[in-house]
């Protein structure tokens, strides 16, 4: 699928084909996504733990419920729990930062040495920045939501469906044995869909011209119509929510999988 | 529950029944669907308003869910459906119909596939 179809048929996916498992393959590349995605100072915060729901034992599923999720854990299955890794950077003390300049990412055309990253980056940027939670752990999470975006649009390339979801923190880290220093963030539930691949349509979104703005705030980025219809032509804008039949879909899928109406 | 009024008058059954339509665009037949909520009332004591009032609470900011509330209703539809003595279809349409009445009425609920 061409990358702009796959940014436009993503929409979050909350019937899913209870019986119908994920290749493995699949999950390994959902992963691999991952782990390409952009990382400030090369740190990947993001890690993540894949459960498969029939595999996991039912009192611990059932753990991992929370009051918005118990129907779509049933529902998918599998479950893939982000984590942020809050103390990678202390850990690897710059060295990953370093790997950039061996590499040849960061070059000393821009300023970059090894000696810098050892003598200023990590003791006087990097170090103290972990011990500013209000600063770091939303940069950390910030980061990680990346990796976890490009997970996800993998899931649709590769023809599934997915949503994301906020899992309880404690009993996530508690269920499935991470370290303390990991924090939960989201869990990608994936499967492939039980309803039409459109579910409904485009979901609403606010007016482009709302939300983004050009040069200085309050002067709106004017949204150009050819682009629009470019775009439309790839299928990344595509037809908005409510589609014609959703409710008959969504009805016809309440009563196969026996849900309230 | 030793109904003051028919079923049908209760507030939160009227709310009910117009969510029930604005969702699927048509007016659904309650005669099934007010009996099972008549008999989850009996089950657990307390008329149609009494239920949705004990699963909320009104605060400075507006409503709030009771959460242990919901907790111990979403427990009690599941006693009521597992002692319906039906078959478990049977038994999860009874206790989705109850949930439905719940939903539209502002509690979030959700069974599970097991439910």
């Amino acid at each position: 699928m061409e990358f702009k179809e796959v940014i436009g048929r993503r929409r979050s996916i909350r019937f899913f084909d209870p019986d119908r498992p994920v290749e493995r393959e699949k999950i390994q590349t959902i992963l691999e996504t991952a782990r390409l995605a952009s990382c400030a100072v090369n740190a990947h915060w993001l890690r993540a733990v894949v459960v498969e729901r029939d595999k996991i034992p039912p009192e611990k599923l059932s753990q991992l419920k929370t009051p918005v999720a118990a129907l779509t854990l049933d529902l998918a299955p599998v479950h893939i729990y982000f984590f942020v890794d809050l103390g990678t950077v202390v850990r690897e003390k710059g060295s990953r930062l370093k790997e950039l300049v061996d590499v040849g990412a960061l070059a000393p055309s821009h300023g970059w040495s090894h000696k810098f990253v050892d003598d200023f980056v990590y003791p006087q940027i990097l170090e103290p920045m972990t011990r500013n939670l209000e600063g770091y752990v939303p940069a950390a999470f910030a980061d990680a939501g990346g990796a976890a975006q490009n997970a996800l649009l993998a899931a649709f390339d590769e023809g599934l469906g997915a949503c994301l979801n906020t899992p309880n923190p404690m009993l996530t880290r508690q269920v499935l044995g991470v370290p303390e220093d990991w924090v939960s963030m989201w869990v990608m539930l994936l499967g492939y869909p039980a309803e039409s691949w459109e579910a409904g349509g485009q979901r609403p979104r606010p007016d482009f011209e709302e939300l983004y703005f050009e040069g200085e705030y309050g002067k709106p980025f004017k949204r150009d119509e050819a682009v629009v219809e470019k775009l439309k032509a790839a299928n990344m804008i595509q037809a908005p929510a409510p589609l014609p039949g959703r409710r008959d879909e969504i009805k016809k899928l309440t009563e196969e999988l026996g849900l309230p109406e | 529950m030793a109904p003051e009024k028919p079923i049908a008058d209760y507030e939160t059954v009227q709310t009910w029944r117009s969510g029930l339509r604005e969702q699927w665009g048509e007016d659904l037949d309650m005669a099934l669907r007010s009996s099972a909520l008549e008999r989850f009332c009996d089950f657990a004591g307390k008329d149609p308003d009494a239920l949705i009032a004990e699963c909320t609470r009104e605060v400075e900011s507006g409503k709030r869910i009771r959460i242990k509330a919901r907790r111990e209703y979403s427990e009690k539809i599941a006693e009521f459906q597992a002692a319906s003595g039906s078959t478990l279809l049977a038994q999860r349409k009874l206790g989705n119909t109850i949930r439905s009445f719940f939903i539209h009425n502002g509690i979030f609920m959700q069974a599970g596939l097991s439910g």
